[in-house]
C-alpha cells in the first residue's frame, strides 16, 4: 500500500522536496476522500488547511451577495487550493470548493505548511510558483470579465471546449458561472449565435458551424 | 430513443413546487410521488425551460460542445 510520503511525491508541489522534508510533510498531512458533489471547504470560513489533489477534480467558485456564482478554476491531480489564506494571518477561505468527481485530497494544516515552507526551500519555491500561476490566471480573468462582452466570452468558451480532447458536458447555468454572467444571458446569446448561423443547438449538443464568425 | 437525452432531476434539491411541470411547453413532465419526472420522453424537446424556471437549480440539461457541419 502506498504511503502518504509516496502519494505526496506524485504531487508537483512536493516533487523536489528532500526525503526528510517529505517525511515531515507526511507526518502532518491528512488524506481525505470526497464523493462527487461533496463540498470540501466553504468561502468565508476560517482557513484550517491547504489542500493538495492526489486524485479527482474540484471546482473553485465564489458567490456574490445576490447569489450569482463565478467559477474561478477547475483543478485536477497535482494541483492545490486554499494555499493563499494559509499564509495570511487569520486567513479565511477565499472560495468554495466542491468535488466534481470522487477525489482524494491531502490536507496540510495552515500552521504546519508555514513551518514546512521555512524548513524546505524547494517547497517554498513550489509555493511561489503556484502563487505566480494563480496571479497570472486571475489577472487574465479580470481582463476577460472587464474588457470582453458576454458574446465574446461565450464564443471563446465554445471554441476552447470544442477543441478540448476530453468530451465534457455543461449546463447553461455552469457556462454562465464560468463566464461571470447569468443563465438567461447565456441562453439568449446562444440563440443569437444560432440565428446568425454560427452554431446549431442539437439535443444535448452545441454544434459549432462557423469558426471565423465565432472568432 | 436509446440515447434520447432528457433533463436530469436532482430529487434531493427539488422542493416539489411543480413549476417545471406547469411550464413545460411540451407537456412532457409530470409530478410523481417522488417528484417531477419526464413522463412522455418523446414529447420532450430539450428546450431547457424547466432548468431555467427551477429556483432550486434541481434540473440539469447537459450539452457537449462539438464541431459540426451545417446539415
Amino acid at each position: 500500500m502506498e504511503t502518504i510520503a509516496q502519494a505526496l511525491r506524485r504531487i508537483l508541489f512536493f516533487a523536489d522536496c528532500s526525503e526528510d522534508a517529505l517525511a515531515r510533510t507526511a507526518r502532518v498531512a491528512h488524506a481525505r476522500t470526497y464523493a462527487a458533489g461533496e463540498t470540501v471547504i466553504l468561502e468565508g470560513y476560517p482557513c484550517q488547511a491547504a489542500y493538495f489533489i492526489a486524485e479527482g477534480n474540484v471546482r473553485v467558485s465564489r458567490l456574490s451577495l445576490g447569489g450569482r456564482e463565478q467559477v474561478l478554476a477547475q483543478l485536477g491531480p497535482g494541483q492545490a487550493f486554499n494555499t493563499v489564506p494559509a499564509f495570511q494571518a487569520h486567513g479565511m477561505n477565499h472560495a468554495t470548493v466542491q468535488a466534481l468527481t470522487p477525489a482524494i485530497l491531502y490536507a496540510i494544516p495552515a500552521a504546519d505548511l508555514r513551518r514546512l515552507v521555512g524548513e524546505c526551500p524547494q517547497l517554498a519555491l513550489a509555493v511561489l510558483h503556484d502563487f505566480a500561476e494563480r496571479l497570472d490566471h486571475l489577472t487574465n480573468l479580470v481582463e476577460d470579465l472587464s474588457l470582453h462582452t458576454v458574446r465574446g466570452r461565450l464564443a471563446r468558451f465554445l471554441l476552447e471546449h470544442a477543441e478540448a480532447d476530453a468530451a465534457r458536458r455543461f449546463t447553461q447555468e455552469e457556462i454562465a458561472a464560468r463566464l461571470g454572467t447569468v443563465r438567461d444571458m447565456v441562453g439568449r446569446t446562444l440563440r443569437a449565435f444560432a440565428s446568425a448561423g454560427l452554431l446549431r443547438m442539437d439535443r444535448q449538443r452545441i454544434v459549432l458551424l462557423d469558426r471565423e464568425g465565432l472568432e | 430513443m436509446e440515447n434520447w437525452a432528457l433533463p436530469e432531476f436532482d430529487l434531493l434539491l427539488c422542493d416539489r413546487c411543480g413549476i417545471c411541470v406547469e411550464r413545460c411547453p411540451a407537456g412532457a413532465a409530470e409530478m410523481g410521488t417522488d417528484g417531477p419526472f419526464i413522463a412522455r420522453p418523446a414529447d420532450c424537446t430539450y428546450c431547457a425551460l424547466c432548468e431555467s424556471v427551477c429556483a432550486r437549480h434541481a434540473i440539469s440539461c447537459w450539452y457537449e460542445v462539438v464541431w459540426g457541419t451545417d446539415t
